[in-house]
């Protein structure tokens, strides 16, 4: 009895004894951990939702104010099917990802240029410096007033405001990464017969884009938060002022609804970054900790 | 003496001097004095932070002498000496582009054509014995292997002078040996002149046909000896069992340990005087 009942594996391990049958059996036990855990992530998510749609029939939460999983639903097939007061959602959720596309590639550019040039010429870094260090010590948020103000409520203002909030996280990277490149590198490729740009195109840039994609996924975050920010502070279109709209009427529900909406913009744009990060990053070895990590 | 012909390198009276980004200057070689004549492999021996690797920079014309002057094939040397293949301690290879494209950067810098520059690059991988990992990565090849990568490309410009700092130090014994007889191979083929780095002085003996000692930091040229042994020599493994060897090994040796001793009391002094301030 006790011994059957000790641990399946020990059995597992006992009845393989050649390799193939070992690593048949590896894999069967590393599916029925991966049933597992998506098994138990769709349970929290059960759960958690399922106390809180009970938790507003009941009367416990207050739906006016925390909204309720099933007004959610309905409220965003409310705005899928009849579209809101300023034109079809479908529209809104366009206008959002193209300020953020829009910012977020001109702010990646942007960064990446001027990490270069200063990484590459220490005179102009050191002039340029300082400043680039007042303008980062700036809450950015704030900039988005004055472009507001500048360039009115239409596309432009949230395009600037989301590219200079990725300018700065890709400009630092972009330098750093220049500044890190092996001297050895460089110095092969001088005596090989490169020229300065030469050194840059084969050498500098190649091994800085390292740092520079590390640096794109938080770029991405960056580019939607600054589209959805300069949104909230004056727009006519746009999830953010889906968002504002909803909480100036007491819309819970809307608010959550387009917060979801987002999170899935946001999901999906990483999924791409990541495949586009796969194929850039094609030489690199695969790291110990890359090959072990499971979930996160 | 008048002027050595293509490869040929002439140090006459080198010091080089560093400047410590907190302001100090550091004298790395001084008054060095060095000829290599055209086809010559040398090979320059020396205790650790002697400025060996030095010399190799201001021939390479990566550095600038602070004194002195420094003539490779005849002519000063400013700018990048052109006709020169730096061979690094670590493999300076792309760790991005496939080996092909790696051997293939010489001819492309110099400006030929993508596709000649990679049918070039095939056949010295041919040569070196790679033909079928064109397209690998160097993090996919072995020590070795990635050194023969290095080879390829640094031979790849014709280089009428090599300069090699400590290019086998990484690599275990035996693929050290097997690399040597490599390089004997291949430099026989098309015989430039060899600056050669190494703190192995059997290493040194059986590749070289000088053997430059410097002294303890700041380095100078303490002595140089001839290597008499037949070419081609044939396995590096088995000439240091040659009586000849053993001989030349002794003398070497004896101007060596001066300076090896010297150096390393200096720096075991340096570390006593800081644990009895600590």
């Amino acid at each position: 009895m006790s011994v059957q009942s000790a641990s399946p594996a020990a059995t597992d391990y006992a009845a393989a004894t050649d390799e193939q049958s070992i690593a048949t059996a590896a894999k069967a036990r590393l599916r029925r951990r991966k049933a597992w855990v998506l098994t138990a992530q769709i349970g929290v998510a059960v759960i958690g939702l399922g106390a809180w749609q009970l938790g507003t029939v009941t009367g416990t939460v207050d739906p006016f104010f925390f909204g309720s999983p099933l007004g959610i639903v309905l409220r965003l097939i409310d705005w899928f099917t009849n579209g809101t007061a300023y034109g079809s959602f479908w529209l809104q959720i366009w206008i959002t990802l193209e300020e953020a596309l829009l910012g977020f590639v001109g702010g990646v550019v942007s960064g990446i240029v001027v990490g270069v040039l200063l990484g590459e010429v220490p005179f102009l870094a050191d002039v340029i410096g300082p400043y680039i260090k007042i303008v980062n010590a700036l809450p950015r948020i704030v900039l988005g007033s004055i472009f507001v103000m500048w360039l009115g409520l239409g596309l432009p203002s949230k395009v600037l405001l989301a590219a200079v909030l990725v300018f700065f996280v890709v400009f630092f990277n972009a330098f750093q990464g220049v500044r890190s490149v092996d001297r050895n590198l460089v110095a092969n490729a001088r005596i090989l017969g490169a020229s300065r740009l030469q050194v840059v195109q084969h050498v500098v840039f190649p091994s800085a884009m390292t740092w520079i994609i590390a640096s794109l996924h938080v770029a991405l975050g960056f580019s939607i938060i600054g589209a959805i920010v300069g949104e909230f502070l004056g727009a006519q279109n746009g999830l953010g002022l889906v968002i504002a709209t909803s909480q100036n009427t007491f819309d819970a529900n809307g608010v959550f609804g387009a917060m979801l909406v987002i999170g899935v913009l946001a999901l999906g744009a990483e999924g791409i970054m990541s495949l586009i990060e796969k194929r850039l990053l094609a030489w690199k070895p695969k790291s110990a900790s890359e090959s072990t990590v499971q979930g996160l | 003496m008048a002027d050595l012909g293509v490869g040929g390198v002439e140090m006459r009276k080198v010091t080089k001097r560093f400047v410590t980004p907190t302001g100090a200057a550091m004298t790395a070689i001084h008054d060095i004095d060095l000829v290599v004549e055209p086809g010559q492999f040398c090979a320059i021996v020396g205790p650790t932070g002697c400025g060996k690797s030095t010399t190799l920079t201001l021939a390479a014309g990566l550095e600038r002498a602070s004194a002195g002057s420094v003539k490779v094939s005849g002519k000063p040397v400013e700018g990048i000496t052109k006709d020169a293949s730096f061979v690094f301690q670590t493999d300076a290879l792309l760790p991005w582009k496939p080996v092909e494209a790696n051997v293939a950067l010489g001819p492309m810098f110099r400006g030929a054509a993508k596709s000649d520059a990679l049918a070039l690059a095939r056949d010295w991988l041919k040569v070196v014995g790679l033909s079928g990992f064109e397209h690998h990565y160097p993090h996919q090849l072995s020590g070795g292997m990635r050194k023969r990568v290095s080879l390829a490309a640094a031979l790849i410009n014709k280089p009428s002078i090599l300069l090699m700092d400590e290019p086998f130090s990484a690599l275990d014994v035996q693929t050290r040996a097997i690399m040597s007889n490599e390089l004997l191979a291949l430099w026989e083929r098309t015989r430039p002149s060899v600056m050669f780095v190494t703190h192995d002085l059997e290493e040194a003996i059986a590749l070289a046909d000088k053997v430059v000692v410097i002294t303890a930091g700041p380095g100078t040229v303490k002595a140089v000896f001839d290597v008499d042994l037949p070419r081609p020599r044939g396995a590096v493994q088995e000439i240091r069992f040659a009586p000849r060897f053993l001989e030349l090994y002794q003398q070497i040796w004896e101007a060596l340990r001066e300076e090896v001793e010297r150096a390393y009391s200096r720096t075991s002094l340096a570390n006593n005087s800081a644990r009895a301030s600590a």
